[in-house]
């Protein structure tokens, strides 16, 4: 039988908690994804909002933005809470977990961009809510799908087996993809350079981590 | 061979195509905030297909991130459409905060006193907390105040009947269990006037 780490993409065994059925393990890979997110959690904690210049045009003059103080305390918030979502996603070992911790970040990702005032920062936001909701029938139907041909949902179980079929793969990837596709939404909104730019990063972030984590699982269950 | 797992698969991915093609129609911002919530249920539907005592203790967190996604879009298109009611009375200001505390309250308190004793009083306290906590509040305090007054009485009163008639012990045991119960009822629903105003 193959186990986890006998797998090429995870490397090394670091760390394995052998907790009944669901085993939360540390490969090279996942410990190096866990510990840039906990990284970026400290980032998120210790910098300060960033406060923007507007330039005025056809002349020399500038101004600061203002920084609203309660907006960014909550927007700081939401990305500490994505980054602890993002790393309960890298840790578990379980796929249901996963799934979950996976539209928690969707969650997260909605509330840091909700503090902005901005109508299309909003717009964008709520578009984006809506792509997520909808990737939790692929994302759910996806975990349901190996549940209900394997009996398992334990990545450790599963690695290795070839049992789970193509079509949970795909649509569990399919889920990640507009759980993750938050990005693509709030570049269009150019939320990058508009208010609480320190915090927005989580959502690039985490969206690359959910990417890589769930390339792992396909690749080894 | 087709089981009854392959129909409801075939009926679920019917809904799932009916609810998508009722995304691609609908234009208005508002009836697909509803849809999402269809959506989210067809997920459900999918991981309930499998019918397993794990899949049925999936289904609650998977109903839990749903109804808590849900909720966020509804804020943000609140936010969005400006029709948020701005007012700050409470510290939660939500709706059905507005009309079930007394309906609650009545529930909590009346199992209180069906248990009776320290953790009957402490059931019907929470109630009495909920209930003055989302409700007016004003000049209720000497009520407390006295109902608290007479429990005592009553507890003390059950002790002597236990130190000088020790054969009415039923009644003594009943008189302390009452007593007991107003007195934690009374202290708990105290903490259910604490809402930070001043002098309180």
């Amino acid at each position: 039988m193959i186990q986890v780490f006998d797998l090429n993409v995870e490397g090394r065994e670091l760390f394995s908690l052998s907790f009944g059925d669901i085993v939360p393990y540390f490969s090279v890979y996942t410990g190096a994804l866990a510990a840039f997110v906990i990284i970026f959690i400290l980032i998120a904690i210790f910098s300060l909002p960033e406060r923007q210049m507007n330039i005025a045009f056809g002349g020399d003059a500038y101004y600061a933005k203002e920084v609203n103080v309660p907006d960014m305390r909550f927007s700081r918030f939401m990305a500490i809470a994505c980054g602890a979502a993002t790393l309960g996603a890298m840790v578990t070992g379980d796929i249901f977990n996963f799934t979950l911790f996976a539209v928690m970040v969707g969650i997260t990702n909605i509330g840091i961009v909700a503090a902005s005032g901005n109508k299309h920062v909003l717009n964008a936001a709520f578009q984006y809510g809506i792509v997520a909701m909808l990737a939790t029938v692929p994302l759910f139907g996806g975990a349901a799908l190996i549940l209900a041909t394997t009996g398992s949902l334990s990545i450790w179980v599963l690695a290795g087996a070839g049992v789970v079929p193509l079509l949970a793969k795909a649509l569990l990837v399919l889920g990640v993809m507009g759980e993750g596709i938050a990005p693509l939404y709030i570049g269009k909104a150019e939320i990058i350079r508009a208010q609480g730019a320190p915090y927005v990063l989580m959502i690039h972030f985490s969206s690359l981590l959910l990417f890589l984590r769930v390339i792992e699982i396909v690749l080894v269950i | 061979m087709i089981t009854p797992f392959h129909i409801g698969l075939f009926a679920v991915s019917l809904c799932i195509l009916v609810t998508f093609l009722s995304f691609l129609k609908e234009k208005d911002d508002l009836h697909k905030l509803i849809l999402t919530d269809l959506a989210a249920i067809m997920a459900l539907f999918i991981i309930a297909l499998v019918g397993t005592d794990l899949a049925e203790a999936l289904i609650l967190p998977g109903l839990v991130v749903g109804i808590s996604k849900l909720m966020a879009l509804a804020e943000i298109y609140l936010v969005k459409e400006g029709i948020q009611q701005k007012k700050n009375s409470t510290v939660l200001d939500i709706e059905v905060l507005d009309t079930a505390p007394a309906i609650l309250a009545a529930i909590l308190v009346i199992y209180g006193i069906i248990l009776s004793g320290f953790s009957g009083g402490a059931v019907a306290g929470l109630g009495i907390i909920f209930y003055l906590a989302f409700k007016k509040h004003d000049e209720k305090f000497e009520l407390i105040e006295t109902v608290s007054g007479y429990a005592w009485v009553t507890w003390i009163a059950a002790f002597f009947i236990f130190l000088i008639f020790p054969s009415q012990w039923f009644l003594a045991v009943m008189l302390a269990g009452g007593g007991i119960l107003l007195k934690v009822m009374a202290k708990f629903s105290l903490i259910g006037t604490m809402r930070g105003d001043p002098g309180v």
